[in-house]
């Protein structure tokens, strides 16, 4: 399994981000992994990233619902950016509403990325299965 | 000479008066009738004889002259006279004179000169003699002679005499007559003569006087006279000169009118032609046979038709003509026929000839006898009439006949032949009988007064007025009694015929009206069921002629135009009901519907009225199509659908706000499964983490988690309880409460809060603001905002709030302005009062208090509208419904 460089959590709920970062520890996957508690402070940390030419991260966990900018804002700001390689963005949400899974199919339409969409809460083999470069 | 005659004169009074006493007595004795006249033909002396011959006897004559005793003396006499005295030898003649009874006297005189002493002629003496029985004798003889010669009746037969002395014409009354002039009437000779026509009659007849004259020879002519009428006679005159002793005295004769025999000769004649004419141009066959059947005439249509000539038939025997077609076998019959008629008996019968192609032919055969004067039959008139044509004629008059009676028989209209005069029915059709059930054998004892009810048998005094005066009568409407007596409706007609006798007959027709009735009355009935119809119809419904005039409305259509009675409301247009506006674009529909023919189907319309109000209709408008395919008008049908529309409104409404709680709901429900998922997959998650952690350490780490997710889920379980509660208390019941009294209160509570913020809030509202809320609420919405003005305040200054109140149309709007931090609304307007919605980077900031605010206003029909500048602040304006 190829080591992944680095791995973003936006998600407000910290037992959440506790979680996922403990699965990912287990697997060893990626030494680096950060985390935002909404998409405003992700998409303004990668944006800095962009201009420093550093790197962004290849793995992306995205929740839905956060205060001040939501995950759907999120993937709205984030496909403008230019980006040409693949990124793998993982949406993770305890919602049931169709209507997110309607705007998930929406962005699939709309960029390169790899979007997928997992219902919380979230099981180490499919974490496993979901946190590989694009 | 004249001294002379003085003489005389002299002398002869002197003789008279000398010597009367000798001469007069011997004169007066002389036994022959004599008169002395002097010269001047005075008489002197007369004898007694001729004083009584020429009835002078109660006359003293003498000194009078003759012309003053017998008027004026012939000329030829006076010129005898005057012969005498100058000397000449004795001279005689014969004159006339009517006494003083008016007779006709004749007499016969002789003149000699009267010498005196001196051998002087001084007078004449004149004997006469009375010969009137002798010329009155002669006269009757010669009349007598005329009488007897003419043959006719007395009565035409007219004399006259001309007096050739006195050269005068006189007539007797039947010659005036046949003259047809007065009996007083003076003819003379010329006159006479004049009568007779210019030409021949008048030629010989001058003639004839002139050699009777001049010859003494008698005439005898038939001539013509024109009478003084100017009609024109023929008379046969006879005349002959009457002599004495050689003297020319006169003319006698005769007229006798022969105009009648010359007319009946002429018309005998003409008759004649006329027969002959007839008798060969006839188109029928005409021969005359004689007793015993010999042809003695035939016409020439006879022969023609045989092709045959006189000779072929004159003498010949009937029954030998060509044209019997089989001669043996009719030839005998022929014979009878002859041989009955001859007896007297008129035959007649119609047979078969044969042309002179051999073609039969059909005849109308006659045979008749033709008496003499005695009344014996002296020979026949055979007549034959080709009768084909009349066979033809027949044939048709039998059709036509036959079609008349069958028109009789099978028209639908009953035909009724009455006598005028008495009403007797003689006969009917079978109509007639069919409708009154009246049969053939009721005729007799049926009058037509028996056809009518009793009730109107007045109207046919009327009827037969009518009949009388015009010929006709009717149509009249009226009822005819059937046999059983009930009665139907019928429209009767007539007119008068005469028969052949003259009587007069009353043809009438009756045509049963009762289906006629019947349809009426159901056409009634329909149009009264229609037009209860139509008004109890719950919709206006309304007829427009082309000028979009009202020409029917039903009752509803009169409710809605405000009228009780029709008549205010038909020729009236819709400018007369409506608002200009409404009233131009109905008869622009009406105008469209009418010239496209298309029907406006439902339209949705608003109509105003003069007064304002306003009614939606759904209108119809469908063209009235007329027989030439153009519209005649529209029938206009509309619905008042104001009602249904105001519900159809307030249900839209009631639509959105469930479909708006329906979305909450969803929304609601989402939000509830989110956030119970997110803590028990957390709880889930973490118990897993702890099965598997063997570091005591990290255990503890783990159960603090659980422990703060627990916490978590309560937490979000007791927001969810807010909100459900506030959505099951929706009928709590609204209290008028005093705006200000909660605002102090609110602003008790919150007193520590405010003033660790430095917090500040300037009320503008008046202290009689009340507002109709649920008391709880309005404490729960004022503590919300008042703190999110504090919480979202601007760090750069101290959080100032402004508190107003305004109305607007039945909300009472109180209005919470800050200056804090604002919100871009642009970005977040639509989810500013969502739950677990937070906006800014408070940790305090739960995404619940303006969720459960919202709904509480609402909750009490009212709303929350916001406006906010980043940077600026916030201004909220909260809607409270003034009503429940």
């Amino acid at each position: 399994m190829t080591k992944i460089k680095s791995i973003a959590i936006i998600d407000d709920d910290p037992i959440t981000v506790f979680g996922i970062k403990r699965m990912l520890s287990t697997l060893n996957v990626c030494e680096n992994i950060k985390s935002y508690v909404n998409g405003k402070e992700a998409i303004d940390d990668f944006k800095s990233l962009m201009n420093h030419k550093a790197e962004i991260p290849e793995v992306i966990f995205l929740d839905i619902n956060m205060p001040i900018m939501d995950g759907w804002q999120f993937l709205e700001e984030f496909i403008t950016l230019p980006i040409t390689h693949k990124i793998r963005i993982n949406i993770l949400t305890s919602s049931i509403d169709p209507a997110d899974r309607e705007n998930w199919k929406y962005y699939m339409t709309k960029t390169h990325h790899i979007i997928d969409y997992k219902n919380k809460p979230i099981q180490k083999k499919e974490i496993e299965e979901i946190t590989r470069a694009a | 000479m004249d001294n002379r005659i003085t003489l005389v004169g002299n002398y002869g009074r002197m003789l008279r008066e000398t010597q009367t006493s000798s001469n007069d007595y011997l004169i007066k004795q002389l036994p022959v009738s004599t008169v002395f006249v002097d010269k001047k033909f005075k008489i002197i002396h007369a004898s007694d004889k001729w004083i009584t011959d020429f009835d002078f006897i109660n006359r003293d004559v003498i000194g009078l002259s003759l012309s003053e005793l017998f008027g004026d003396i012939s000329i030829s006499w006076k010129k005898d006279l005057n012969r005498i005295i100058k000397g000449k030898a004795l001279l005689s003649g014969v004159e006339n004179f009517y006494d003083s009874q008016n007779n006709e006297k004749w007499f016969e005189w002789v003149n000699v000169p009267w010498y005196d002493e001196q051998e002087n002629i001084i007078g004449v003496i004149i004997k006469t003699k009375d010969i009137t029985d002798t010329i009155f004798d002669d006269v009757k003889l010669e009349k007598l002679e005329v009488l007897l010669k003419g043959k006719s009746k007395t009565s035409k037969i007219g004399g006259w005499e001309y007096d050739a002395v006195k050269d005068k014409l006189s007539w007797c009354k039947v010659t005036k007559k046949l003259h047809e002039v007065p009996e007083d009437f003076e003819p003379d000779l010329e006159s006479g003569i004049n009568f007779y026509k210019e030409g021949y009659s008048r030629n010989t007849i001058a003639m004839a006087v002139d050699i009777a004259m001049t010859k003494g020879l008698a005439w005898n002519e038939t001539l013509n006279l024109i009478t003084a009428n100017g009609k024109e006679i023929s008379v046969i005159a006879t005349g002959k000169p009457v002599f004495k002793n050689e003297k020319f005295l006169g003319l006698i004769g005769t007229f006798q009118d022969i105009t009648d025999e010359v007319l009946i000769k002429a018309k005998t004649e003409e008759q004649e032609r006329i027969f002959s004419s007839i008798f060969n141009s006839s188109y029928q066959f005409t021969g005359i046979l004689d007793t015993e059947g010999t042809f003695l005439e035939i016409n020439d249509t006879a022969l023609k038709f045989s092709d045959l000539k006189q000779e072929d038939i004159i003498n010949k025997k009937f029954w030998d003509a060509y044209w019997w077609p089989i001669p043996d076998m009719v030839k005998e019959g022929l014979k009878e026929v002859v041989a009955a008629a001859a007896q007297g008996e008129f035959m007649r019968s119609e047979i078969v000839v044969i042309d002179k192609n051999k073609q039969p032919i059909p005849v109308d055969f006659s045979l008749k006898p033709i008496y003499n004067e005695d009344g014996q039959v002296v020979s026949l008139l055979a007549e034959g009439r080709m009768i084909k044509e009349m066979v033809e004629a027949r044939q048709k008059l039998k059709i036509s006949e036959k079609k008349f009676r069958s028109l009789y028989e099978l028209s639908p209209i009953a035909y009724i032949l009455s006598d005028f005069e008495t009403g007797e029915i003689l006969d009917c059709n079978s109509s007639f009988e069919n409708a009154t059930a009246y049969g053939k054998e009721d005729l007799a004892n049926l009058r037509y007064s028996d056809l009518l009810p009793d009730s109107s048998k007045h109207k046919l005094i009327n009827f037969l007025k009518e009949v009388d005066l015009k010929g006709t009568y009717g149509p009249f409407e009226h009822k005819f009694r059937k046999k059983d007596g009930t009665t139907y409706p019928v429209l009767i007609s007539g007119s008068l015929v005469g028969n052949k006798k003259g009587r007069k007959l009353l043809w009438s027709t009756a045509q049963d009206i009762s289906e006629v009735r019947k349809k009426e009355k159901q056409i009634r009935d329909e149009q009264k069921l229609l037009k209860t119809l139509i008004d109890n119809l719950p919709l206006n419904v309304y007829i427009k002629d082309l000028q979009s005039r009202k020409v029917l409305v039903n009752k509803a259509e009169l409710n809605y135009c405000g009228f009780k009675d029709e008549s205010e409301v038909l020729g009236k247009n819709d400018f007369d009901f409506y608002d200009k506006e409404s009233a131009i674009i109905s008869r622009e529909e009406d105008l469209s519907v009418i010239n496209s023919l298309k029907p406006i189907l439902g339209k949705e319309t608003i109509s105003v009225k003069k007064d304002g109000s306003l009614t939606r209709f759904m209108s119809s408008k469908i063209p009235l199509i007329g027989p030439d395919g153009k519209a005649s008008g529209l029938i206009g049908i509309s619905m008042d659908i104001s009602d249904l529309k105001q519900k159809e409104e307030e249900l839209r409404d009631l639509i959105n706000v469930t479909s708006i709680q329906n979305k909450q709901l969803i929304n609601f429900a989402h939000i509830v499964s989110h956030n119970l998922r997110s803590h028990t997959a957390n709880f889930s998650m973490l118990l897993e983490f702890l099965v598997d952690e063997k570091d005591e350490k990290e255990q503890d780490n783990l159960i603090k988690m659980l422990t703060e997710a627990s916490d978590n889920l309560l937490e979000t379980l007791d927001n969810l309880n807010e909100v459900v509660a506030i959505s099951t208390n929706v009928n709590l019941d609204k209290k008028p409460v005093n705006l200000n009294e909660k605002i102090v209160a609110a602003e008790k509570n919150l007193g520590a809060f405010l003033k660790k913020n430095n917090a500040k809030i300037i009320n503008k509202i008046p202290d009689d603001t009340f507002i109709k809320v649920i008391p709880a609420y309005i404490d729960s919405i004022l503590m919300n905002f008042i703190t999110n003005s504090v919480k979202y305040k601007d760090d750069s200054r101290d959080p100032v709030i402004k508190l107003s109140v305004s109305k607007k149309t039945h909300y009472t709007v109180l209005s919470i302005e800050d200056n804090g931090l604002g919100i871009d609304l642009n970005k977040y307007g639509e989810k500013l009062f969502g739950m677990y919605k937070t906006f800014h980077d408070n940790s305090d900031a739960r995404g619940i208090g303006l969720y459960i605010t919202k709904n509480q206003v609402e909750a009490m029909n009212g709303k929350i509208m916001a406006c906010s500048e980043v940077g600026k602040g916030t201004t909220f304006n909260i809607y409270f419904n003034d009503k429940n």
